[in-house]
């Protein structure tokens, strides 16, 4: 499959139960794309080469609370897939230590849709 | 370090050292700021705002690695502000530019929610608080 048809994704699993607003989202998000491109730096180098290549695909999800993250972590181990699992410092909005975001990737778009493929974008 | 050549080596001697980029342990963020009149969805800022932090960071690790370090081993702080339109965006890049701030800033490719090439993204940094506050302060937090 060409590099055209199929761009390297970076997927985003945000927590709609805490009602963060979207500053604070977007902030949890930009950890989580920094800390899972230095994960992915070491482990999958041409991946990140290709994606920086292409449009640096980036989308957000919406899971509904921490036990689906962790479901979906357990996923992304298994596949093993660079990952970023964000934890609050809990300065401002959540309480200190709460998981926010889930960064995965940057991973081909099908393992990307095969795996988050009944999630749905976050609004 | 051995396998060093010789230009290499005479550039590490005589290149201007970057830690005079990071003085007295200042704290060190990074600033976002959003255009907020593309009325953008949420999870649309937040993947901006992931490609603003990516470009910026990769930036910094290129021209001033010293103060990205500095940065990452600091609990990498992140602020997110919203301006009014693209002027406003402009005008701060503009400011930031002759302030010698690192600038980064975000077109989209318009696939969804917005117009392509709309400029929805400017990312400041990471530099010291004290001259990102001179620029961005009187900013709302998004």
């Amino acid at each position: 499959m060409s590099a055209l048809s199929d761009p390297p994704t970076m997927a985003f699993l945000c927590r709609t139960d805490l009602k963060l607003s979207a500053g604070k989202l977007a902030v949890q998000c930009a950890h989580a794309a920094v800390a899972s491109l230095q994960y992915a730096k070491k482990t999958h180098s041409r991946m990140v080469q290709r994606w920086k290549e292409s449009a640096s695909r980036k989308i957000c999800l919406a899971v509904d609370d921490e036990e689906e993250i962790e479901y979906f972590l357990n996923l992304v181990q298994k596949a093993s897939l660079p990952f970023a699992l964000i934890k609050d410092a809990g300065l401002t909005e959540v309480a200190p230590g709460t998981v926010t975001v889930l960064g995965v990737g940057p991973a081909p778009r099908h393992t990307m849709d095969s795996l988050f493929g009944e999630l749905k974008t976050y609004e | 370090m051995i396998d060093l050549g010789f230009r290499s080596f005479l550039h590490r001697i005589t290149a201007p050292k970057f830690e005079r980029f990071v003085k007295n342990n200042q704290p060190l963020k990074m600033v976002f700021v959003i255009n907020h009149e593309l009325k953008m969805g949420k999870g649309k800022i937040a993947a901006q705002v992931g490609h603003a932090a990516v470009k910026a960071t990769l930036q910094s690790g290129e021209l001033r690695p010293e103060m990205l370090d500095a940065w990452l081993s600091t609990g990498q702080k992140k602020v997110c502000v919203k301006a009014h339109d693209v002027r406003q965006l402009e005008q701060i890049e503009h400011q930031a530019k002759h302030h010698q701030i690192l600038t980064s800033k975000i077109h989209d490719a318009g696939h969804t929610q917005i117009p392509a090439g709309s400029y929805t993204v400017l990312a400041l940094g990471p530099d010291e608080e004290e001259k990102l506050d001179a620029l961005t302060g009187e900013l709302k937090l998004l």
